[in-house]
């Protein structure tokens, strides 16, 4: 919708236009700033200071940035947290596109309601409450999953107590309640590969796995690279499934950044320290952002 | 070359395996249901069951008569939920209208430092409203946590998105009429984008009705707190024994979600997909 359109008076409509646009955005840019911007700042600031509003607050320049990488506890859990990272969405994106490779195909509308349905339904149930589900689904005598492996012939595995397990647990965990996410988008992104090519393929009896690697994948590449940013964003902050199923235990085995932030931030007030934390998840997040522009202009290109 | 029949059975050999795939990534909730009606004492009774065993409330009674304000909680969760989208039903679309229809300085420049803000968790923000809502007495007011959310910058972008697939045809004609922008966007723009507000309305009403961390931190007393935090406040109260009266209280937390997307399943993946596709 153009000014110049109307001829009379451009200049007039024109500024209706702006005045409008500036009145429509002033709510979200209000809130926005509010609550997203001026927090952000903020928190990058506190990064950089001893906080406490009783006895006095004071610049530590690097101080809490240097206690947070020379601690041993708290490198573990950065790693704990970039292990958690790689193996959920790994699995989560890889997963959900097989998935969808397995669903992109002719069948009834009934049968895709029930698939998008099943696949779906633990991406929108909160983590919070199957997270507890899980707790039963993972305990070591009573657990649902042990009985099943007991009924089999299979020892029983100690899901959540064992610390070199845990982790683990939390992942697959992980993948059941977030692959369906990703398998709806790369169905939508299947459907838009050019038809016509892939007939032409399949006429010149090219196999099926060469079709995928040749044309469907470079094909959906952009949305694949949205998928691990957009996964990997949100691994980065996991909290509540771990919070319910281990507390971050056995030891301190699946303690990750989320649960740190709250423990140093809320238990031990302190702010300063929880806040160079979170400067830090947020770091890491644009990195894998900027990364993933980067690779996907280069990608584009070739 | 396969032939064409081989080909049809492999089709229908793929589907029989997702449907057995599909039937186990509906098991915890088949076992969350069935063990809320199951008896108390048979909780932890083998083989685990994934059907009702009988329709016998007593465990749904026995949570609204728990020392936890279930019902209380329940009604903070409903406030919160509502409030954050019908907010961002509002301010959402307005900002979107602007950014896709309106020409004015500096658009694309706030369009973009909205979009950074979909890379910033809820982990870099919280520390700073925290202290602010402890200044101004937010702390542990559901309506607190609802205030934080009433834009978003998926909000806008997944609106924007939309209102960019729509015909302006409409628009420009009314425009030529002599029509004021608000009539364009009530008479006109809004009416065309039903689907779209209801695919952000659900999504929306659904990321509320789960926040965790946020609610976590702000939200610590029992009479203030959301579904997500009171679940576990009830597993601890309940101890071990009262396995099933947890799940009858899960059943009724996530009904409401699961009620919407059985109805609405349509717009929530036009919804998800329309924001994952075209970025």
């Amino acid at each position: 919708m153009t000014a110049t359109k109307s001829k009379h008076r451009p200049s007039e409509l024109a500024r209706a236009q702006a005045r409008t646009g500036y009145l429509f955005v002033l709510p979200t840019a209000v809130l926005y700033l509010t609550f997203v911007l001026a927090p952000v700042v903020l928190t990058c600031i506190l990064a950089f200071a001893y906080y406490d509003p009783m006895i006095g607050s004071r610049w530590v320049g690097f101080d809490n940035f240097a206690r947070f990488f020379s601690n041993g506890r708290s490198v573990q859990i950065l790693w704990n947290t970039l292990r958690f990272t790689f193996f959920a969405v790994t699995f989560n994106v890889s997963i959900g596109l097989i998935l969808a490779l397995a669903l992109n195909r002719m069948m009834p509308s009934w049968l895709l309601y029930f698939f998008r349905l099943s696949f779906f339904l633990p991406v929108i149930i909160a983590a919070a409450f199957v997270s507890i589900v899980w707790t039963y689904f993972y305990g070591d005598d009573l657990g649902v999953i042990n009985y099943f492996l007991r009924v089999v012939g299979l020892p029983g595995v100690r899901w959540l107590t064992d610390a070199n397990q845990a982790m683990t647990s939390i992942i697959i965990m992980d993948v059941w309640k977030n692959t369906g996410f990703f398998m709806i988008i790369f169905i939508a992104a299947l459907q838009g590969v050019p038809r016509n090519i892939l007939e032409a393929a399949v006429m010149d009896g090219t196999p099926a796995w060469r079709q995928f690697l040749r044309i469907t994948l470079p094909y959906i590449s952009p949305v694949v690279f949205f998928c691990i940013v957009y996964a990997s964003i949100g691994a980065l902050q996991v909290f509540e499934s771990i919070v319910i199923l281990t507390q971050g235990g056995p030891g301190d085995s699946t303690r990750s950044l989320s649960i740190l932030i709250v423990e140093e931030g809320f238990g031990s007030f302190q702010i300063g320290y929880a806040a160079a934390i979170s400067v830090v998840m947020t770091v890491l997040i644009l990195c894998i952002t900027a990364v993933q522009q980067l690779v996907s202009r280069k990608w584009v290109q070739q | 070359m396969q032939t064409r029949a081989a080909k049809r059975w492999i089709d229908w050999a793929i589907i029989l395996c997702m449907v057995l795939l599909a039937i186990c990534m509906l098991l915890p909730f088949l076992w969350l249901f069935s063990m809320s009606f199951r008896p108390v004492a048979d909780a932890y009774k083998m083989p685990p069951s994934f059907l009702p065993p009988s329709l016998d409330f007593s465990n749904y009674v026995a949570v609204l008569s728990s020392k936890v304000p279930f019902v209380r909680i329940y009604l903070n969760s409903v406030l919160i939920a509502l409030v954050v989208t019908v907010g961002q039903l509002v301010t959402c679309t307005l900002a979107a209208f602007a950014f896709s229809r309106l020409n004015f300085r500096g658009r694309d420049a706030l369009f973009f430092i909205l979009l950074v803000g979909l890379m910033f968790p809820a982990q870099v923000t919280i520390l700073p409203i925290y202290l602010g809502y402890a200044k101004v007495g937010l702390i542990n007011q559901p309506i607190g946590l609802g205030l934080m959310y009433l834009t978003s910058s998926f909000g806008v972008f997944l609106m924007r998105q939309f209102m960019l697939s729509q015909p302006k045809a409409l628009e420009e004609a009314a425009l030529m009429d002599g029509a004021g922008y608000l009539k364009i966007f009530w008479r006109i723009s809004l009416p065309q984008l039903r689907p779209a507000l209801s695919a952000l309305g659900i999504i929306t009403f659904t990321q509320t009705w789960n926040y965790y961390f946020q609610a976590k931190v702000l939200l610590g007393k029992q009479d203030q707190m959301t579904l997500p935090l009171a679940m576990d406040v009830l597993r601890g109260y309940m101890g071990a024994g009262n396995l099933s009266v947890v799940m009858a209280a899960m059943s009724m937390s996530i009904l409401p979600v699961v009620l919407l997307f059985l109805i609405a399943q349509k717009f929530v993946i036009e919804g998800i997909t329309m924001s994952g596709i075209k970025n």
